[in-house]
């Protein structure tokens, strides 16, 4: 028994280094994915058929693929491309656009969410398209999109595990590196397991009381 | 009943006022549905114009074709100088200027949620005619205590009752100066005695001498406010007269069947 304790004590600076970037590709992958999410949203609606075509095929590959096949072309297929990236920069780029497609689902229903009398007010006080959307709408789409988004970025967190299979030394693959070197996966695994867990209940319980939060001012 | 109100007398100077609003020939269809069919009406500065008739009469789809929340299928629509043709379709300019003169109050109120009073009025100030945020919450501060509502100014519009809503959507409207005034069954929301406080703000614009086009079930309204009542059923004019003679007098059959049916109640 403390011996065992002994070992996670140990053993703790290295999965907090690994949780340090599990938090970090994780905050890039939702501030390049949700903005993104918020375009991929605006753009399927698009009455352009040049934008919303794109779009479309952005979202579906991105909800199609899944995250593994994203990052490993991120790392293993772009540099045949001529693209060489590290392993944080494909990990962000891929987990973005898995961020973006599934985000952009989320805030479309937000969008559809908010009465069709505010889009008329907002044209009949004469503000342009875009000053309707930019003031009016996606204020409160993204309000209503909040809870769930929030509940996506917990998701996220532990999607940024499939980041151990592009050697990213994320929070799972310092616990693998550790288990390899001791053989012991089995108490370093459940250490993992209960810091995810540390972020991730916390978290869930906050999104609910934002939830009750932005309610508030609603129609 | 008075034998010269302010009102009449008010009548007899408009022959002589510009126009300015005027329909022709306007018709609007869903699909297979003629909600509109061959209106035509004017309406000249400092008039107020009440619309009745059944529900599904085409009352609001008109007065959403007017600022053109609809287009309309055939015929044209003036207002402010601006004319806008079925025939070929407005350009962007033309419709910011239309909307800007044209206030438009709804039955449902459409304020910003996510917004303070204050914001609600000084927002379409600052975005519409390029007001600074000073100037603008100025102007909204003042029309805002003209519907009697200044100590609501950093609420939200959540926390007012509907009467205090619809009045702040009114402050909402007048902010941008509008020429005209469109109201689409402003207190059909509301109980009766909010709904009072919204048609006693809509009297005093209308004693001001703002150009107002009301479409209402508020019959009472319609006969002592307005100058002039047009009927509608069916997607057409039937009717269309001084107020108290149209009340009164209605020579169509159909007229008079729909008065009786709401003056009987």
């Amino acid at each position: 028994m403390i011996d065992l304790l002994d070992f996670w004590r140990d053993s703790v600076p290295q999965l907090l280094d690994g949780l340090e970037v599990t938090l970090r590709i994780t905050g890039v992958a939702l501030a390049l994915g949700i903005p993104l999410g918020l375009a991929l949203a605006l753009g399927v609606q698009s009455p352009t058929s040049s934008i919303r075509y794109p779009s479309l095929a952005i979202v579906e590959i991105g909800r199609g693929a899944p995250a593994l096949i994203l990052l490993q072309f991120a790392y293993f297929g772009l540099p045949s491309a001529g693209l060489s990236l590290s392993s944080f920069a494909a990990a962000s780029m891929a987990l973005a656009w898995t961020t973006g497609a599934y985000t952009s689902e989320i805030i479309r229903a937000g969008l559809q969410a908010v009465p069709r009398g505010q889009r008329e007010a907002a044209v009949a006080v004469g503000m342009t398209h875009i000053d309707g959307l930019r003031f009016v709408i996606v204020p409160q789409a993204m309000r209503i999109a909040a809870p769930a988004l929030l509940g996506f970025a917990v998701l996220m967190l532990q999607a940024s595990s499939l980041c151990f299979a592009i050697a990213l030394p994320e929070l799972l693959s310092q616990a693998y590196i550790i288990g390899t070197n001791t053989f012991r996966y089995m108490p370093i695994l459940c250490l993992a397991g209960a810091l995810y867990a540390a972020i991730c209940i916390p978290a869930s319980l906050a999104v609910a009381s934002i939830e009750r939060e932005l309610s508030r001012h609603t129609a | 009943m008075l034998s010269v109100s302010p009102r009449e007398e008010r009548a007899d100077a408009l022959v002589s006022r510009r126009e300015y609003v005027r329909v022709e020939g306007l018709g609007k269809s869903f699909g297979p549905h003629r909600a509109l069919d061959d209106i035509n009406f004017a309406v000249r500065s400092g008039e107020v114009v009440a619309i009745i008739g059944p529900s599904g009469s085409g009352k609001s789809t008109l007065l959403r074709c007017l600022n053109q929340l609809e287009t309309q299928s055939e015929g044209s629509v003036t207002l402010a100088g601006i004319t806008i043709d079925a025939a070929k379709p407005a350009t962007r300019q033309q419709l910011t200027e239309l909307r800007r003169s044209a206030g438009m109050v709804f039955q449902s109120f459409n304020l910003f949620p996510h917004m303070s009073v204050l914001r609600n009025v000084s927002l379409p100030q600052e975005r519409v005619l390029g007001r600074s945020r000073k100037e603008a919450d100025e102007r909204s501060r003042a029309l805002l205590s003209r519907v009697g509502l200044e100590a609501k100014a950093d609420q939200y519009p959540n926390r007012c009752s509907g009467g205090q809503q619809q009045r702040i959507a009114i402050a909402r409207a007048l902010a941008l100066d509008p020429k005209i005034m469109l109201f689409d069954e402003p207190t059909s929301a509301l109980d009766p005695e909010l709904g009072l406080e919204v048609l006693a703000v809509m009297q005093e614009l209308a004693e001001a001498g703002m150009t107002m086009i009301v479409v209402t079930h508020e019959m009472h309204f319609a006969e002592t406010v307005s100058d002039r009542i047009i009927i509608m059923a069916d997607g057409r004019i039937i009717e269309e007269g001084p107020s108290a003679e149209v009340m009164r007098r209605p020579t169509t059959e159909r007229a008079q069947r729909f008065l009786n049916a709401v003056k009987n109640r």
